[in-house]
């Protein structure tokens, strides 16, 4: 007797749960707006602000600005922050929840619980292994294999490299250097000669690079995650020559790429790496789904890899990117600016003044995004849990060896 | 025999006739951490033969300079018995405002004291929370920390703009018969602060507030006024660090200060001061920060697991702590005098 009482209890409550989740979106119709929260774990670099301000821009822009009530909830680099976050927004009954989770497991529980309350969960950059929801991200796309070939190519198969890493013990970082040595490992002409954690900032690069200089003066190229502008610096600091380098998405390393006096000192190389345009894309998708204009089931999808060898940089006159251009003079952004914050397809509604103060760009409507996505790869411990990666996990998929091991 | 005379006989016997005592122990540390310093060096070429070098000792100096300049600051709040929790705030507050003020808008160099006078500002609101509202230092400064950072994401929108003004590129990057000109800058900054902590009235007032409050206002010491100026000058110290921050890596970020505050509190400790307050040598904490940044770059250069380098890493340190506590030095001496006795 106590026992079906109880099960009527829950069967109520899910049918209320469920009711809610179904009819969220006639309400929307009906003058409510969307509750969608912007989960950030850490703010305080150039990517995440970016990353975080275009949301916020294209929260503001018609129609959404009459939609959309966005939070944005700040909750620190340890996860017990986010969980807690995540709770407090499934109480509040969100519709969505647009995230850069801190960490890929530590928060699947709580998401979970949050699918059952009928939130969808869209994840930017970072991913987890929880498969309720939706991770946006570039990390399929073989950033460090790519990467890692062009300046194998540049260096023709040999000569003394640094690998400047990301955070220690993070899996986005582990999954770069790996996809970076699958290819090193092949040329026994290359040796690595230092390998060093920068955490993804310029200052901590150009101090570590300075350090590994001390070490090995003598170094012939550097395969750097975010920062690698730091890296520039450190070779500039010793007065010498510079040396072929592959990098992310700095406005200061694209400039230096392009510039024929540090081509003659011996830059070479290519930009690469995460954007912050992710969580715009993401964003759009979310509302896509919410507004019943697109129906996608969870899946982990791909945001393309950018790729500008030094050859295919193009300095921008305007504030977008317009007519393939994809870097901004120095002087309208700092140089620790990551410039693939904007995209003249999937986010033709931003402008840079977007990207640095989260503003919407007057006159512009959002524009729907293309029709297809691209599911990207299983990726164990990153975007899924016991699964099987695909047998050509580390495929180069951006350029082609011009040297054979 | 009175018991007066034999109370000075007694006395008389007693007296220290050691030489050693003739340099105090601070001294002693502070000799033994930069020997400590020129071993590693000279040891590192073992790991790696590009080591070792004059170039590696500029380097170190260079990469040491920000951590002399701000455990100066944090040293004399530790001497009076604090501590100063909010120093990367400030360091990202200094780098802010300088590329915000300077580097990218309409001001010159001359506002450069302008910020500096916004970092001290920040120290004086923190030192009176401290002194007159009786907030744990720790806590005092903690709560800064909180709110200055918090300021400067809110005043950056995230992105801090501009570059770095002209004169902070001559000072980090400038370079004069061949020597960086940070290093210039460590050596006279090392004896300024050195003169300042152990050669004017204001030091001996600092020395003694750290020792017993109560004592040093019995002797007329101006406590009020000594207890807030260590952290103005720690707030201030911090604020250049920033902006020698931003000239060496010509911008700033709103994380450029995250690195910098344990290192600070391990350069003064390490150098012999006192956690405790009271006692301590500038000298010696210039050792500390040139020791600490050594390990890095001789640890840098081990081609290991990140995980063993930081264990290794922390090993070193907790030996060089080790090896500079007092009793060794009194046992030493003890061991010193048994021989000589022996024989």
């Amino acid at each position: 007797m106590k026992h079906s009482r109880l099960m009527l209890g829950a069967a109520l409550v899910a049918a209320t749960f469920g009711l809610g989740a179904a009819t969220t979106p006639v309400q929307a119709q009906d003058g409510k707006k969307f509750k969608i929260y912007l989960s950030l774990s850490y703010s305080g670099n150039a990517w995440q602000s970016e990353a975080a301000n275009i949301v916020k821009a294209l929260a503001a822009t018609p129609p959404y600005n009459e939609m959309v009530e966005l939070t944005e909830v700040i909750s620190g680099t340890d996860p017990q922050g986010q969980i807690s976050a995540y709770e407090s927004m499934i109480e509040a009954g969100a519709d969505g929840i647009v995230s850069f989770p801190i960490s890929s497991t530590a928060l699947n529980r709580t998401i979970r619980r949050g699918c059952d309350a009928g939130v969808l969960f869209f994840m930017y950059d970072a991913t987890v292994t929880q498969p309720c929801v939706y991770n946006i991200s570039y990390i399929t796309s073989g950033f460090g294999e790519n990467t890692a070939q062009a300046l194998v190519n540049e260096l023709g198969g040999k000569g003394k490299i640094f690998l400047s890493r990301g955070v220690p013990g993070n899996s986005v970082d582990k999954r770069h250097t790996d996809g970076a040595l699958s290819v090193f490992q092949k040329y026994p002409g290359i040796e690595v000669a230092a390998e060093y954690y920068s955490y993804w900032d310029d200052r901590t690069t150009q101090q570590e690079t300075a350090k590994a200089l001390v070490a090995h003066p003598d170094v012939d190229g550097i395969w750097a995650q975010a920062g690698e502008y730091g890296a520039i610096q450190a070779l500039l600091d010793k007065g010498g020559k510079l040396v072929p380098m592959t990098g992310e998405n700095s406005n200061g390393f694209r400039l230096a790429l392009a510039d024929p006096a540090m081509q003659e000192k011996g830059l070479r190389g290519v930009s690469a790496g995460s954007p912050p345009a992710q969580s715009g894309y993401a964003f759009k998708l979310m509302m896509e789904i919410l507004t019943k204009k697109r129906t996608l089931e969870p899946s982990n999808i791909e945001y393309p890899l950018p790729w500008v060898p030094a050859d295919s940089v193009k300095v921008c006159e305007g504030e977008t990117f317009e007519n393939g251009c994809n870097a901004f003079p120095d002087g309208v952004v700092p140089s620790s600016f990551v410039t693939e914050v904007l995209d003249p397809v999937l986010l033709p509604e931003l402008s840079i003044q977007s990207a640095l103060n989260g503003t919407p760009v007057e006159g512009a409507t959002i524009q729907p995004l293309p029709e297809e996505v691209k599911i990207g790869a299983n990726e164990p411990g990153i975007n899924c849990q016991d699964c099987e990666p695909p047998a050509d996990l580390y495929r180069l998929t951006k350029i082609e060896p011009t040297v054979q091991p | 025999m009175t018991p007066q005379t034999e109370m000075l006989d007694k006395f008389a016997a007693e007296r220290d006739t050691r030489k050693a005592r003739r340099f105090d122990r601070h001294t002693v540390s502070a000799v033994v951490v930069f020997a400590l310093c020129v071993l590693l060096i000279l040891a590192s070429r073992l790991v790696s033969p590009s080591l070792g070098s004059f170039q590696q000792v500029l380097t170190v100096m260079t990469l040491a300079s920000f951590l002399v300049v701000l455990s100066f600051g944090q040293g004399l709040v530790i001497l009076t018995g604090g501590l100063d929790l909010s120093l990367p705030a400030l360091i990202t507050l200094g780098g802010v405002l300088t590329t915000t003020w300077i580097g990218n808008g309409p001001g010159a160099w001359y506002l450069l004291p302008a910020v500096l006078a916004v970092c001290g500002g920040v120290g004086l609101a923190t030192a009176i929370g401290i002194v007159w509202l009786k907030v744990p230092p720790f806590i005092m400064t903690m709560a800064t920390s909180i709110i200055v950072a918090s300021a400067a994401l809110g005043l950056t929108n995230g992105t801090p703009r501009g570059a770095s003004p002209e004169i902070l590129l001559l000072l980090m990057k400038g370079s004069y018969l061949g020597v960086p000109a940070p290093v210039y800058f460590l050596v006279v900054f090392a004896v300024a602060g050195w003169i300042v902590q152990s050669r004017t009235v204001l030091g001996r007032y600092l020395y003694a507030l750290g020792t017993n409050r109560e004592a040093a206002q019995i002797a007329g010491v101006p406590v009020t006024l000594v207890s807030i100026l260590p952290y103005v000058v720690s707030a201030v110290c911090a604020g250049f660090v920033g902006m020698m921050l931003v000239g060496y890596a010509n911008g700033a970020t709103l994380r450029m200060g995250d690195n910098y505050l344990l290192p600070s509190i391990a350069a003064v400790v390490i150098g012999g001061s006192s956690i405790l307050g009271g006692s301590g040598n500038f000298a010696g904490t210039v050792g500390g920060a040139i020791l600490l940044t050594t390990v890095g770059t001789v640890i840098a250069a081990i081609g290991l697991e990140q995980g063993l380098r930081t264990i290794i890493e922390g090993a070193i340190i907790l030996v060089a702590l080790l090896l500079l506590r007092e009793e060794l030095f009194e046992r030493l001496r003890g061991l010193s005098a048994k021989v000589k006795s022996a024989g």
